[in-house]
């Protein structure tokens, strides 16, 4: 099947790119969550 | 798993975090939500790649549209709730900066994912018209639309007070919601080889294999999960850099203060 590469590529990149984006924003959150009491955090 | 956020304690302090406070920006619900969309993500891919079958005209290439077709509705529903937050902001009742920070987290989340559609578009366009691009009506406008979306996230990134950061977005994000309807239309009003709405348009009596249809349905409420679960995060997370943007700088010295003073203290060693 001559499209498998094409297919394969779409779906790696957009549900790599998906993970490590959501990865980014959870590292980022702790990050700054450390950094402030629980009053900078309103949805607690 | 211990739930740190329904553990933590209540009591907080203006002058720092308080040694039990959340080291995260989830909740239960999110939480959960990430989980449920983890497993629609995956039966995704399992339907997208394996379960669901070849097209009789466009072969194996189809499944290529579940990521497209997915991608580019969240980034449309993102661009739209963009300007929506906006205008809540700029109206005088509600001008809350949550509303700026939803604004920004959903067009950063809209940037990504249109920027997965044209990917998506170009590996299909090269399988199905022989080439990764061309200068077509709703191929061009698509890419106008991202780079206009890129535009407004440089703009939020302009120095001045979150106030104006939030009116100033706000005017760039309703202006340029406006593109969506021509990237949409584009298709009828000039012409162009990327085909029109066909599942959703009644009257071209379009039919789709059971397992296709469901899988493309499927790729809609996946992606929407994933869009939900990042804009509640991102929000949050701008937030926090807002809050550490107005008050870092007290609380460093709030913490520098306590430093000196358990050091003053007899019989602390360091």
């Amino acid at each position: 099947m001559d499209d498998i590469g094409f297919i394969l590529t779409t779906y790696l990149v957009t549900f790599g790119s998906v993970a490590l984006l959501a990865w980014r924003v959870i590292s980022r959150g702790r990050s700054l969550a450390r950094q402030l009491p629980d009053e900078d955090k309103p949805w607690i | 798993m211990v739930n740190v956020t329904t553990t933590a304690s209540s009591s907080t302090s203006a002058a720092g975090p308080a040694a039990t406070s959340p080291t995260h920006a989830g909740t239960r619900f999110t939480r959960a939500l990430g989980i449920i969309t983890i497993a629609a993500m995956l039966s995704l891919a399992a339907f997208g790649l394996v379960f669901s079958p070849a097209d009789v005209v466009q072969g194996e290439s189809v499944r290529i549209l579940y990521i497209h077709v997915g991608t580019v509705w969240v980034a449309y529903l993102a661009f739209v709730i963009t300007a929506v937050s906006s205008a809540a902001f700029l109206w005088k009742r509600t001008t809350s900066l949550t509303w700026d920070r939803i604004a920004g987290a959903s067009a950063e989340i809209g940037v990504a994912f249109m920027a997965l559609t044209l990917f998506a578009g170009a590996l299909w366009g090269r399988l199905s018209w022989g080439t990764f691009w061309v200068w077509d009506a709703r191929v061009t406008t698509t890419a106008f639309l991202f780079i206009t979306y890129v535009g407004y996230l440089a703009v939020r990134g302009l120095g001045g007070s979150q106030q104006q950061r939030g009116r100033r977005s706000a005017v760039v994000a309703l202006l340029a919601v406006l593109e969506i309807p021509l990237v949409h239309f584009s298709v009828k009003l000039w012409r162009s080889v990327h085909q029109d709405a066909s599942v959703a348009d009644r009257t071209t009596n379009v039919t789709l294999d059971g397992l296709m249809l469901f899988t493309l349905m499927l790729a809609l409420v996946a992606f929407t999960l994933v869009y939900v679960w990042w804009v509640l995060l991102r929000q949050r997370v701008l937030a926090m850099q807002d809050a550490l943007d107005d008050k870092g700088l007290d609380y460093a010295l709030a913490e520098r203060r306590r430093e000196v003073t358990a050091d003053a203290l007899p019989g602390s060693v360091r």
